[in-house]
């Protein structure tokens, strides 16, 4: 039985159109904000942090931490919203800047009042260009409103006026975007390539100044946290670790594709396939599970019964990451899915490593020569070596996360390798029998 | 041939948004690039120009992204993701319907594949890029537009029949 559970982040499943500022107001929207301003910015953030809010991008960290370490003080900061959304598998930013604006702007102006921004930019990938447009459609309303603007009709707890203004960028087709450093990189008009740190962002990011780069459902969270207070996010979800609710993507082999949002940590992985996605549109048994788009191990069908939270896809082997299910049932050839994920992670490696840029083609390359018929058992080590080169050795994750459909997928799947070997040995014997003949 | 006016006083009005007027190359080029379909040499240095910025700045950025084209490009762009959600429920079968559909010969291997109609009009791509829109799997993107849920053959004929209106509107105008 599906949870009794009503969204907060996406509250009308199914709605195509974006959410005004009137109808948004209605359900106590932007009531977030005004409490908020009713506080010193120090209590904001240990708001968020004492709610355990974590970074719903991929990496997980504490949000509130996160905005705990831009210095106080003069002179500009920026908070950067982290709407990239490339993950193969990922579409929830996309629904929810789409359908859902103001929950966005609210908790961006939330964050900026706490780190002290006055200028904030939300950078979309280039494709989401219905996203970009009803963004700044729902930022104009604020801004007449006066939610928004420098100075906005709003005032802080120590009686001057909050003042925000947002700018809604659109990128140009670049994976790395997602990864902060490469994004502020490309914010200041710079190809996308990841910077070395330290510095960090929250201390030298978007022009050198004090940055927070946050996800968008991260960002989308932070409203609720202040309009209902901290023990009512907390009551959602399985603390200490894993609260509030999740949107979770889900593609692939299932009936129902799509976004849910759920509490994290009350349903497990079987459930969510079986009750949510409707199971397999053929009825066979799932193989496999990508939890976080293409860049987590996989879950083999033996731990499907793993629940979905930080901790428990962790103790299933993988990362919960952008909670982004791809479900495989079991007439997929593993070699093929994941040659096909190394196919983007070679086609979106930025360059700037040697180790993902050369590594990625090498792990491609051999892939495809197994694809081809022509791979020999001893690739399989090649594919491991290659994967042990590339990973921690790397600026950003993308290297890490480009040998993980390889090596996972050897390690749960390594008769699917095997089997395209078998092929060609059979194949091998057939001639010489025809040749004996 | 230099941009319009319009797409001049657009970049202008680009500068002014940013703190730093380099974050305004990325959003000029690709306003250059709208109205041109691809940015030549000529055209990325008149933005390097109406910024001031070396041209070379320009030249980086526009060899990186994938959504800025220094070839000339046909005016009607199809993009197939064949990324894992896609690939896993259709999204090789619709490109090729599309191709046969379309009498497009492709070009390339597995995830990457590109071929175009003989009047150069319209280009089928098939890419490993994912484009958010996994849930409503098989798509493809047209220019800027997601076409989602290409599952059945009326699906494809519906797309196909859009793709040539849009090719011959494309050919209207330029003549």
């Amino acid at each position: 039985m599906p949870l009794d559970y009503q969204p907060i982040l996406l509250p009308n499943p199914g709605r195509t159109t974006a959410v005004a500022l009137t109808e948004y107001e209605q359900r106590g929207g932007y009531d977030g904000l005004r409490n908020a301003l009713r506080k010193k910015p120090e209590d904001v953030t240990t708001m968020v942090k004492d709610a355990g809010l974590k970074g719903r991008g991929g990496a997980g960290f504490p949000t509130g931490m996160k905005w705990s370490f831009v210095p106080k003080g003069p002179g500009p900061k920026y908070l950067v919203v982290n709407a990239d959304e490339s993950e193969p598998g990922t579409f929830k930013d996309r629904d929810l800047m789409e359908i859902e604006p103001h929950t966005l702007i609210e908790g961006i102006a939330i964050g900026s009042y706490a780190i002290g921004c006055e200028l904030a930019f939300v950078y979309i990938r280039g494709e989401y260009t219905v996203a970009g447009d009803r963004l700044r459609d729902a930022v104009d309303e604020a801004k007449k409103a006066g939610l928004l603007g420098a100075p906005s009709k709003l005032t802080r707890a120590d009686g001057t006026p909050f003042s925000l203004d947002i700018v809604v960028f659109l990128g140009a087709g670049a994976y790395i975007c997602g990864e902060e450093t490469a994004l502020i990189e490309s914010l200041e008009g710079n190809r996308a390539m990841p910077r070395s740190r330290p510095p960090f962002p929250a201390v030298a990011g978007l022009y050198m100044k004090p940055t927070v780069v946050n996800n968008v459902e991260t960002l989308a969270n932070v409203p609720y946290i202040l309009a209902k207070g901290v023990d009512a996010y907390k009551a959602i979800g399985n603390p200490p670790n894993n609260t509030g609710p999740k949107i979770y993507c889900l593609s692939g082999h299932v009936k129902r594709p799509g976004n849910y949002e759920l509490p994290l940590g009350k349903v497990t992985l079987r459930q969510f396939i079986e009750e949510y996605g409707g199971g397999t549109p053929s009825g066979r048994p799932v193989k496999g599970v990508l939890p976080a788009g293409v860049s987590a191990p996989i879950i083999p069908a033996a731990n499907l019964d793993a629940v979905l939270d930080y901790d428990g896809i962790k103790g299933a082997g993988s990362m919960l990451g952008s909670a982004s299910f791809i479900v495989m049932d079991d007439s997929v050839d593993m070699l093929w899915a994941a040659t096909r994920m190394v196919e983007f992670f070679r086609h979106e490696s930025c360059g700037k490593c040697t180790p993902c840029r050369e590594g990625t083609m090498w792990l491609e390359k051999t892939l495809y020569r197994m694809m081809e018929g022509k791979g020999k058992e001893s690739d399989l080590e090649t594919l491991q070596f290659v994967s042990k080169q590339i990973a921690g050795n790397t600026l950003c994750a993308l290297g890490d996360f480009a040998t993980s459909p390889v090596t996972s997928s050897i390690k749960h799947y390594r008769d699917d390798y095997l089997a395209h070997l078998v092929r060609i040995e059979k194949k091998s014997d057939k001639k010489g029998d025809k040749a004996a003949e | 041939m230099s941009l319009s006016v319009t797409t001049r006083d657009a970049i202008t009005a680009e500068v002014a948004k940013y703190p730093y007027k380099k974050t305004a190359l990325l959003p000029s080029l690709k306003l250059a690039q709208k109205e041109k379909g691809w940015l030549s040499t000529e055209t990325l240095a008149e933005v390097a120009d109406l910024i001031g910025l070396p041209h070379s700045h320009a030249i980086e950025l526009a060899t990186f992204y994938a959504m800025l084209f220094t070839e000339k490009v046909a005016p009607v762009r199809v993009e197939y993701c064949l990324q894992l959600p896609c690939a896993l429920v259709g999204a090789e079968d619709a490109l090729a319907k599309t191709a046969k559909l379309l009498d497009v010969q492709l070009h390339g291997e597995r995830g990457t594949r590109h071929g175009h109609t003989k009047d150069h009009l319209i280009e089928l791509h098939g890419t490993v890029e994912c484009y958010g829109a996994c849930h409503r799997a098989p798509m493809c993107r047209v220019g800027d537009d997601y076409k989602e849920n290409l599952k059945t053959d009326d699906d494809l004929q519906r797309l196909v029949a859009d793709l040539k209106t849009r090719a011959a509107a494309a050919k209207s105008q330029a003549h």
